[in-house]
This record gives C-alpha cells, sequence and structure tokens, in this order.
C-alpha cells in the first residue's frame, strides 16, 4: 500500500509539475497587508493573532503587493479608494486571488445608500471568494481561506482533465 | 457661562450678536462675516479650546456651528452663522487652527467656501462629488442599491 | 533640479566649445546640490494605522512639510444617519469608530436622552460605564501592540492581542459581538448582563495588570523602544490646544482635562480612579498615559462589578422615538478624546443633522506641526503614537 501511494496514479512520484505548484501554493497565501476598515482589525489583525493564528495554515501577510499572491479587501471602498485598490491588484504578480471581506466589500454593506460608496469590489477587481458578516469573525476568513485551498485544487484539476481529454 | 455674558464680550469687541439660551447651551448668533473678529475676541477671553465647526443645511441656506470652550472654566459657547448655499465665511484658523481640517471639510460636503484658508482643497471627497449633505443631494435609493438578480 | 549640472540655460544650444558627442562638461555630481523630495506614504502601508494617506516634503532625512490626506474611508455615516431612526442609529455609529463601538453609542444615547427627556436607571449606566472600559482597554491593546511593531518590536503585538481576546470574549457574551456590539441604545442598553458573566471578567481582571506589566518590561524596559520613542514627536501644551487635541494626546502634553472628570457622565461620577498626565509630551509620554488608563481601567471596572446595583437595564422608551425639535451636544471621552455626537431634531422619527465630533480627526490636525522638523524614521512613531482610527476620522 505505501508503495502505490508512492508509485500510483496520482501519488508522490508521478505527481504533475502544475499539481506540484498549486500544493505549494495552496500551503503558502501570502496576503497583502491592507486593511481598510473595521474588518481589518477582525481578519488581520485578530485572525492573525494568537488565538486564531493564520501561521498554522501557512497563510502570512506580506508589505508590498510584489510579493503578495491573495488580495484581501476588508473594508468600504469609496470613490476616492477605487483606483488604490485597482493598482494595487495589478501590481500584485500572477497568480493572484482576491477575497472579499464583509457586506461593504461584497455590495456595499451599510453604506451602500451613500452616493460615494462602491457597491461591492466586483466592479473593480476580480472576486473569487465572498466573505459575508459585518464584520466576518476571523473563524469566517480562515474558512474562507480553505475554500480559497479547494478552489484552486479543482481549477488543476479541471484544467489536467480537460487536457487529458483534448489529446 | 450664560449667552449674554458672551453677547457682551463679543460687543466689546465691535460685534453685534443675539444671545440666546437653549437646550445646547450658550449660543449666538451673528453675521458670518464677522465671525473670525468674534473667535479672535473669544480666544482673547480665555475660550483656548475649539471643539468643532459643522455646517447644517436647514433648507433655505447652510449654517455653520463653531463650538468653542474655555477649558479651565468649562464654559461650552456655540456660535452660529448662516451663510447662504455657495456663499462664504472668513477661514478663522488664525485664531483655532484646529478648523483647518473642518473648514476644508465643510467646504466640500456643503459647497461654501472658507476665504484666507491656506490650503482649500478637497479633504474627503474626490473631484466632481456633489456636496453629500446638502438635503438636495438624495441618498441611493432601495431599488439603485438592490444586487441584480441572475 | 537634479545633481548633475549642465552649464546650458535652457532652450540654448550646445556651444562649439564642448567637444563632439558631448552634451555637457562632464563635472560629476554635485553633492551639495540637494532637492525637496515629495514622497507619498499610504493609503496602503502596513504602519499607517488605516488607510491614511500622508504626503511629506524631504530634504534628505528631514521632513520639511507633512499633509494627511484623510478620505479614502469616507462613508457618510453623517448623511446616512439622517435617514436612520434612532434606535437603528447604532448600526452605523459603531462602525465610525470601529475599535471602540461603544462610546460613540454611549454619546449618541446621551445626546438622544437629553434631547427626548428620558430616565436612564443607575444599572443601565453602570453597565455603560463597564462596558465602556472594558472596550477602552480593548482599544488601547489595539494601539499598544502595532505601535510596538512600529517601533519594531513584534512579541508584545502577540500577548497584547491575547488579553484582547479575553476582553472580546466578554464584550460578546454581554452583548452579542465582538466589534459592532450595537448594544447601549437611548434609555438603557438592550439587554442585561448574562448570568455567569463574573467569571471571565474576573479571570481577566485578575491577571491583566500582571500581563500588561510583563508588556511594560517588553516596550518601556527595552532600551530600543525607548530610543525611538523618547524625545520624538514632541507636543507642546500649546500645540495640543491649538489643535483641538484631547484625550491622552493632550494629557500626555501634561493639559489635565478628561470628561469623566471634567463632566461625569453614567458611572464616572462614583467611581474612584486617576487621570494619568504627561510632562514631556512625546511619544514615549503617550506611551506611558496610555499604559496607566489602562491600570485604570481595570481599577474602575473591578469598582463598577463589585458596586453593580439592582434594578432594570432599560426604561420604557417608544419604539418609533420622536425627541421634539431641538439641539443637544452630548461627548463621552473615547480611547482617543472627546467624542461628541451633536443632534438636531426637528421633531421627525430621525435625525435632522448628526455630527459626530471626532478626536483623533482634529488629533491628526496636529500632523504637520509634529511631523515637520523631524527625521523620516520618526515619522511613522509620532503618527503612530497619536492613535487614529481611520474610520472615525473619515466618517
Amino acid at each position: 500500500m505505501a508503495l502505490d501511494r508512492l508509485a500510483g496514479e496520482n501519488s508522490m512520484l508521478f505527481i504533475r509539475s502544475e499539481q506540484l505548484f498549486d500544493l505549494a501554493r495552496r500551503h503558502s497565501f501570502f496576503y497583502l497587508s491592507y486593511g481598510i476598515a473595521c474588518c481589518a482589525i477582525e481578519g488581520l489583525m485578530s485572525a492573525g493573532g494568537p488565538r486564531f493564528d493564520y501561521d498554522r495554515f501557512g497563510i502570512f501577510h506580506r508589505g508590498s503587493p510584489r510579493q503578495a499572491d491573495v488580495l484581501m479587501i476588508a473594508g468600504t471602498v469609496n470613490r476616492k479608494m477605487a483606483p488604490v485598490v485597482r493598482r494595487l491588484y495589478d501590481q500584485m504578480a500572477e497568480p493572484k486571488w482576491v477575497i472579499a471581506m464583509g457586506a461593504c466589500a461584497c455590495t456595499g454593506g451599510p453604506f451602500r445608500e451613500y452616493p460615494n460608496v462602491v457597491l461591492g469590489v466586483d466592479k473593480i477587481v476580480p472576486v473569487d471568494i465572498w466573505v459575508p458578516g459585518c464584520p466576518p469573525r476571523p473563524e469566517s476568513m480562515q474558512y474562507a481561506f480553505m475554500q480559497l485551498q479547494k478552489k484552486i485544487a479543482s481549477r488543476t484539476q479541471e484544467r489536467l482533465d480537460a487536457r487529458a481529454a483534448s489529446r | 457661562m450664560p449667552a449674554q455674558r458672551v453677547a457682551d464680550i463679543l460687543a466689546a469687541a465691535g460685534v453685534p450678536s443675539a444671545p440666546s439660551d437653549e437646550l445646547l447651551g450658550a449660543v449666538v448668533r451673528l453675521e458670518a462675516s464677522r465671525v473670525a473678529d468674534a473667535l479672535a475676541a473669544l480666544l482673547a477671553e480665555g475660550f483656548d479650546f475649539f471643539l468643532d465647526l459643522f455646517g447644517t443645511d436647514t433648507g433655505e441656506a447652510i449654517e455653520l456651528t463653531y463650538h468653542v470652550r474655555a477649558l479651565a472654566a468649562l464654559d461650552d459657547v456655540f456660535l452660529k452663522v448662516v451663510v447662504p448655499y455657495d456663499g462664504e465665511a472668513p477661514s478663522v484658523w488664525r485664531s483655532y487652527p484646529a478648523v483647518l481640517h473642518a473648514e476644508r471639510e465643510a467646504a466640500e460636503l456643503l459647497g461654501v467656501s472658507f476665504p484666507g484658508h491656506p490650503n482649500p482643497k478637497r479633504l474627503l471627497t474626490t473631484e466632481g462629488c456633489d456636496p453629500f449633505l446638502r438635503k438636495s443631494v438624495a441618498v441611493r435609493s432601495a431599488e439603485e442599491v438592490r444586487l441584480p438578480r441572475e | 533640479m537634479t545633481g548633475v549640472q549642465s552649464i546650458l540655460p535652457e532652450g540654448t544650444q550646445p556651444t562649439p566649445m564642448l567637444p563632439k558627442g558631448l552634451k555637457r562638461v562632464p563635472s560629476g555630481v554635485d553633492q551639495l546640490a540637494t532637492e525637496h523630495l515629495i514622497l507619498n506614504v499610504g493609503p496602503q502601508h502596513p504602519s499607517t494605522h488605516g488607510v491614511l494617506h500622508m504626503l511629506v516634503e524631504l530634504d534628505g532625512e528631514e521632513v520639511i512639510a507633512a499633509e494627511a490626506d484623510i478620505g479614502f474611508l469616507h462613508r457618510g455615516i453623517e448623511k446616512l444617519a439622517e435617514s436612520r431612526r434612532y434606535h437603528q442609529m447604532g448600526t452605523i455609529l459603531d462602525r465610525a469608530d470601529y475599535v471602540s463601538g461603544f462610546h460613540t453609542e454611549t454619546a449618541f444615547a446621551l445626546a438622544t436622552e437629553k434631547l427626548a427627556e428620558i430616565e436612564v436607571p443607575r444599572k443601565a449606566s453602570w453597565i455603560r460605564s463597564l462596558v465602556m472600559e472594558l472596550n477602552r482597554c480593548a482599544s488601547h491593546y489595539v494601539w499598544l501592540g502595532p505601535v510596538g511593531m512600529d517601533a519594531g518590536a513584534m512579541a508584545p503585538f502577540l500577548y497584547l492581542m491575547r488579553e484582547r481576546e479575553m476582553i472580546l470574549d466578554v464584550l460578546e457574551a454581554i452583548s452579542g459581538s465582538r466589534m459592532m456590539f450595537n448594544y447601549v441604545r437611548p434609555g438603557g442598553v438592550v439587554r442585561d448582563l448574562p448570568a455567569g458573566i463574573d467569571a471571565p471578567l474576573r479571570a481577566w481582571l485578575a491577571i491583566a495588570d500582571k500581563y500588561l506589566g510583563e508588556t511594560e518590561d517588553l516596550l518601556g524596559g527595552n532600551e530600543i523602544f525607548r530610543a525611538r520613542m523618547k524625545g520624538v514627536g514632541v507636543i507642546a501644551p500649546e500645540t495640543a490646544l491649538a489643535f483641538g487635541m484631547s484625550g491622552a494626546c493632550l494629557r500626555s502634553s501634561g493639559i489635565d482635562f478628561d470628561l469623566r472628570k471634567a463632566r461625569p457622565y453614567c458611572a464616572y461620577g462614583e467611581i474612584d480612579f486617576d487621570v494619568p498626565l504627561g510632562t514631556v509630551g512625546d511619544a514615549f509620554d503617550r506611551y506611558k498615559v496610555r499604559v496607566e488608563e489602562i491600570h485604570q481601567s481595570v481599577r474602575i471596572v473591578r469598582q463598577l462589578l463589585d458596586g453593580m446595583p439592582e434594578g432594570e437595564h432599560t426604561s420604557k422608551v417608544a419604539k418609533a422615538l420622536r425627541p421634539p425639535a431641538g439641539e443637544v451636544y452630548a461627548a463621552v471621552e473615547s480611547p482617543r478624546g472627546e467624542l461628541g455626537i451633536h443632534l438636531i431634531s426637528d421633531g421627525g422619527p430621525t435625525p435632522y443633522r448628526l455630527r459626530l465630533r471626532s478626536p483623533a480627526y482634529y488629533n491628526l490636525g496636529v500632523a504637520d506641526e509634529l511631523l515637520a522638523g523631524g527625521l523620516i524614521a520618526d515619522m511613522i512613531v509620532s503618527l503612530g503614537s497619536l492613535d487614529i482610527v481611520l474610520g472615525e476620522i473619515d466618517r
């Protein structure tokens, strides 16, 4: 059985390079420390703190968008902020993912009626994971990262399957 | 401090005003053009702490409220002036530098101007935004903020 | 002007004196010629404590002028308040000062009660004081940790977040939420203190002073931290007054003004506590004042818990509150300073105008005066020591 795991289909030895890269990507998310509003306290500070501890998942913060691969949009985005969000996203290296954290980033939240507020960050950048809540608890953010891991894994599998079918 | 005392201080500085004691405290109403002189006189009388400046759209004009306090005696005074839409009131930053941000904010959110301000730029919003705090600028309606159905 | 010197006045043709192919005399770099550099810090910067954009003009390492560009979180709390009923207001006011929501809620409740002449039961006042002091500690923890990180100390942040979680557990048990409480309403508080809140609260009280002492050893006892903070960002008392600063920033400059003492609200008139003062007004003084404020808050919480009165937690207030037309101002001492709510009612179910007198907004006004003349390396510490919360500044 142990030999199977080593040499069989989808085994350690015969893992495809894409699967290997995605395995690494899935387990070392570097998020940009870019807290906009209240969600930053929960999603960046508390979740990075000792109780919830992002580090366990290999999730760590980076100060520069050049080194980050996850953009957590944690807060309300308004007209003045929108170009900044877009610019930070553009500065990040591929592959990159976006998590819209909280009601404000998803839809405008409690402030959606104010004409200065952008109704959801999907108007500015493509979003991979939506996290409801105002603010979401740190556990929600951990769940979001787990969902992102699944999403990346399934995307890789889809790609490999499509290639196998076309061959 | 009763509002009449404040009015007396202002009268000594040559600024006519209408005092009234309200639930808010000592309120003094005066001409917008004299507000800088009035605040300079209050500063000289020991009102050393500037709390706030904000504007209210009354439906006919913009009412600016200046809130100052004498810290030691714990006296609060509210100065109220009325300026027309797109009107102006002199900047009072030479008496109270604390007003610098608040004047810029009132200018952009209510559409008034403060001649004499050293840095009269927008503070909170970007170019092209309406003066949001005017009553004529409506917030988005429920239909506008509803998500499109898939 | 760049460091490379051009011998040509603008618009003139190259002189024939120069060797062919050269545009200028290769005189080297003039090391003395300098130009001012405009540096943008933020709005995405790990050390601006939110979405603050600082424009600084530098001469070498020295700051010549600084300007705070705010508004990246302007989301119209004052405008939206005009379309919210009095009982709904907590939802948006909590999100103004998001690290100490209870203070904004209480300021609004006090203003509404003054306007509508609502009696508040004694117990409600005591509960308000209790949650506000807990919130003050949580807020100061959130300040203390990152300011340590600004000065290069990572460990205290982790310790302080651990203690903050203990407070948040208590606040969650009381109000149902970790940050957005919506608990203090006009007339009292939403519900009574839950049974069994004593145990987790006393567990925190038992360790609070001791653990904070450890953090003080890590920060205030650390030579590097002291060197980074002492003599940096000095605010003279007259400067603090001129810019309308309040709270710990004002008190660290030596001016004894605390609303809890000056105009006691809620239960503060019956509670014994000291107001710590600074002497120099530098960043280290602000650190010391805030640490001492946590110790005093622990003392206040202990007294409040021991003397918690019996009785109702709220008085009867109409669901659709319509205060009479009028204008009031009520303020509380938030962790950042005097947080005032100026409420104008026209007798309708929603306020006609709500103005949030934000303490951090005025504290930030000192930025130019504070940073100019200092070094760029001290900018982050000086700004961080002001304890700014952008949600409340931009509103």
